[in-house]
């Protein structure tokens, strides 16, 4: 895992990746009790190309110059299978704007914090995004201000109360 | 009827202790959770394989 975060790191030192921030299961995990998963999912802000595109050719080019080819939708980097996820949406955007910068031992990583997992699980709307937001919400000291904050811009309040209540 | 009163607050003290153990596991470094994530994924992938679904353990590095 250590060196999968490596290659995330030298992939955004590099400008292949604007920034990157962990996500999905294993994001959450960061937080709450372990939760069985099989990939990494890792949301990345992306460079323009020359002609506007945003795509994600460019990252797998990269990688696979680092020896890593891709897998249908994973990319398996160091042996952990990597599902990149561009930024598709405001909430993500703020997502990963405000992710956290924490150390896996020592290598630096980013992590969506908290309350930003729990509102794209509110927003993503599965099964097992309502149990992720009931684990995030047991298990985490979430800043509950800020987090009805993003609920509000984004028009979520009424499925966390849903959800929730 | 006492019988199972004495089996209720057994129950109660058994999901509080589940509970607080669920609370430790989450307060764990988050590499060590990696560490469980990847036993639970061991436990996991053969029933998933049965299932035709093509997943892995991760082959962690250090």
């Amino acid at each position: 895992m250590e060196k999968t975060l490596e290659v995330l790191n030298s992939l955004e030192r590099a400008g292949v990746l604007r920034r990157y921030a962990i996500g999905g299961a294993m994001g959450a995990t960061f937080y709450t009790e372990p939760v069985l998963t099989f990939d990494l999912d890792v949301f990345v802000v992306l460079p323009e190309s020359p002609g506007g595109l945003l795509t994600l050719s460019p990252l797998y080019e990269a990688l696979r110059a680092r020896g890593f080819a891709e897998e249908g939708e994973f990319v398996t980097i160091e042996g952990v299978p990597v599902q990149f996820l561009p930024v598709y949406n405001e909430l993500l955007q703020e997502a990963l704007v405000e992710a956290r910068d924490v150390l896996y031992d020592s290598t630096p990583a980013r992590v969506l914090r908290a309350e930003h997992l729990a509102a794209v699980a509110v927003q993503t709307g599965r099964l097992k995004d309502r149990e992720r937001v009931r684990l995030l919400n047991e298990q985490t000291d979430m800043d509950l201000e800020y987090l009805l904050g993003i609920l509000r811009r984004h028009g979520l309040e009424q499925r966390w109360n849903d959800w929730t209540g | 009827m006492e019988r199972l009163d004495g089996l209720k607050v057994e129950a109660e003290r058994l999901f509080t202790a589940k509970e607080r153990r669920r609370r430790d596991l989450a307060s764990l470094p988050f590499p060590q959770k990696v560490q469980i994530v990847v036993q639970l994924q061991r436990m996991a992938a053969p029933l998933f394989k049965k299932r035709g679904l093509d997943v892995r353990a991760w082959r962690l590095d250090r």
